[in-house]
């Protein structure tokens, strides 16, 4: 299956790896930045385009991978569909529920296969974790809480500080965790969030969320943007015979670099397996298409988690809880 | 000789206290009284003290303050007693279950002259001591958002029986916590918003067991706080005690109780953690004393008390309205 990155930073490099080992090919590769796609394009032996229109009239291309900034997912999606091209877009699915909506019609409309790239799904951690309460372990599950964050990305200059196209650490971070706990807990009643939002020369967010479920549990989420280094990942779920909890500050390698001059080193945790997260998405988005077997992320539930971000961001906006 | 009494040990921290006044040589815990003759008379063999079986013949001894840590709903009666007689009040948090309760005991010591403390011992933590200096010597710049915790196990007994213990974990475990940020950022609650419920105790208990608050402070410092009794009984501690501030300097993390040792024992049959380090109620207590010394009030006082308490009740009424209580 041939495939079109649209988008060659961050994500897109990522992305390029995994779908590689999941027996996919890079194709083709487009950014606004030629650079960036010159690049991506001669480590995987792909070529190059200046506009996305080429990846949607070439014949060859299977698939396309929307690794855009947010605002431009459903240009390229609504492009894709029209052009007969399965799509993977990355995380969150659009900027707003109703841009979501409009995508999966045309999806349907055109008879393609769109995926969302909710990857947590596929984290091993989370995997166990939802093994864990599934087994009954932790008895009947109450309460969550999950905290996912670290350094700004992208410096003051990128569009993830421009809040109006990234939505803040809410929409694009937060939503991993938004979408886990409705996959394993269930659907969502009501939505309080508090979201800082900063802007100017040093950016800042930092989302404080907490929810309830139809069946009663409550959820705290943490989402931050705030640290002055590192990323780090903490989860616990408390049942009313246990509870598990999970920190990726626990890792099986950890590294510090000495660093020229007095400067702070950080500790870097690291947790490999021989197959990521990301590969498994591609091969569940691969099967999906060749086998029409059923992915673990449809297009609803990706449109779901936009709008929890979205109720979240209203409620810290209006200072009221939302309900959904 | 300073001389103190112990009114009931019906709140399981007396005995720290008891103990922290018998390790001070200027100290003396003179007596104990308590509604539960049998307990208060085993704590006083305990401790060495001298065991009264009625309030007024306790309160007619010569003591200089006493510390009440009866059930949550007899703090009112019984600080005014000791109030009435002349005595200093170190009083178990939190100070009231209602906000009107407080404010009469407030009001009851400012009348009777008396000395009044609320039992907040985190205050006297050297972890969120040394974390307040920095905070306040402007180390992490302004303070943007505050996230933190309280768990805790279900602590069992009167605590869960509305008509002592006057709420849930809500109460049990966000009074410390408000408190401290009030103290540690010098500013004053303005909203509380709570999620909240009995989540994990269902059929065995009728309050509340775990809370999400979101609360504004002035200045519109962005808080939230998990209050909660939480912790399974196979966790390896009690509880704890966490703070993330936020600030535009950097990040401050405040784990105030992570100073243990992991124990793994096959007699206990779980991993559990054994603490190291300083009892904060120590220093509670010998504030309590200086205060009497002094004849001014102990800090964190009754005003403290009484705040504490104004959250906790916005808290519980946003938990049953679902909406934003002001304060």
């Amino acid at each position: 299956m041939n495939v079109a990155i649209i988008g060659c930073s961050g994500m897109g490099r990522v992305h390029a790896d995994a779908l590689t080992k999941a027996g996919l090919r890079v194709a083709l590769c487009v950014d606004t930045v030629r650079a960036n796609a010159e690049a991506l394009a001669k480590a995987y032996g792909a070529k190059v385009a200046a506009s996305a229109a080429k990846a949607m009239t070439a014949k060859d291309i299977d698939a396309v991978l929307i690794a855009t900034p947010t605002p431009f997912h459903l240009e390229y999606i609504l492009k894709a569909a029209k052009a007969g091209k399965h799509i993977f877009c990355e995380k969150p699915f659009c900027r707003t529920e109703a841009e979501c909506k409009e995508a999966i019609a045309a999806a349907k409309k055109a008879g393609v296969k769109l995926f969302v790239g909710h990857v947590v799904r596929y984290f091993h951690e989370f995997e166990a974790m939802k093994a864990q309460v599934e087994s009954g372990k932790i008895g009947k599950p109450g309460f969550v809480k999950i905290s996912r964050g670290g350094i700004f990305p992208g410096g003051p200059k990128s569009w993830f500080a421009n809040y109006k196209m990234s939505g803040g650490v809410t929409l694009d971070c937060m939503i991993h965790d938004l979408d886990w706990v409705r996959y394993v807990f269930g659907e969502p009643v009501r939505i309080y969030g508090k979201a800082l939002m900063r802007s100017g020369k040093e950016p800042m967010d930092y989302s404080q969320v907490t929810m309830r479920l139809k069946s009663g549990l409550i959820a705290t989420i943490i989402g931050t943007w705030a640290h002055p280094a590192g990323f780090r990942v903490q989860a616990e779920i408390c049942g009313d015979g246990g509870m598990v909890q999970y920190d990726s500050a626990d890792a099986p390698m950890s590294s510090m670099k000495r660093e020229t001059g007095s400067g702070p080193s950080m500790i870097v945790p690291a947790s490999p397996v021989s197959e990521s997260p990301y590969q498994r998405e591609w091969e569940d988005f691969a099967a999906w298409v060749r086998d029409d077997r059923a992915p673990r992320v449809t297009p609803e539930d990706g449109m779901i988690a936009v709008r929890m971000a979205e109720a979240a961001l209203e409620s810290s906006a209006t200072g009221k809880p939302v309900r959904l | 000789m300073v001389k103190l009494g112990i009114m009931s040990f019906a709140h399981m921290h007396a005995y720290s206290y008891a103990a922290c006044v018998n390790a001070m040589p200027d100290v003396e815990l003179t007596a104990v009284w308590g509604y539960n003759l049998r307990r208060a008379k085993q704590a006083a063999q305990q401790f060495n003290a001298r065991f009264v079986k009625d309030v007024n013949e306790f309160l007619a001894l010569d003591l200089d303050g006493v510390i009440i840590c009866a059930e949550n709903t007899r703090h009112h009666a019984l600080v005014e007693l000791a109030a009435s007689a002349g005595k200093w009040i170190l009083c178990e948090k939190p100070l009231a279950p209602e906000s009107s309760e407080a404010k009469r005991i407030v009001k009851i010591c400012e009348r009777e002259r008396v000395g009044l403390g609320t039992a907040f011992p985190c205050r006297f933590a050297p972890s969120l001591m040394a974390a307040r200096d920095q905070l306040q010597a402007g180390d992490f710049g302004d303070i943007y958002a505050v996230t933190a915790t309280n768990h805790g196990q279900f602590p069992g007994g009167w605590f869960a029986v509305p008509e002592w213990s006057g709420g849930g974990a809500v109460m049990d475990h966000t009074v410390h916590v408000a408190d401290l940020l009030r103290w540690m950022l010098g500013r004053e609650f303005t909203s509380v918003y709570c999620e909240g419920g009995n989540q994990l105790h269902q059929g065995e208990i009728d309050v509340d067991d775990l809370g999400s608050l979101h609360l504004e402070m002035e200045g519109g410092i962005q808080v939230q706080h998990l209050a909660s009794w939480s912790r399974c009984r196979s966790f390896p501690t009690w509880g704890d005690v966490t703070l993330e501030f936020i600030g535009s300097k950097g990040v401050l993390n405040v784990d105030a109780f992570n100073q243990k040792l992991t124990v793994y024992s096959d007699a206990a049959r779980k991993a559990e953690w054994a603490p190291f380090g300083d009892n904060p109620d120590f220093g509670l207590v010998r504030e309590f004393v200086t205060s009497i010394q002094e004849a001014r009030d102990p800090s964190p006082n009754g005003i403290d008390g009484l705040r504490a308490t104004e959250i906790t009740v916005a808290a519980e009424k946003s938990m049953r309205t679902h909406r934003v209580v002001k304060l």
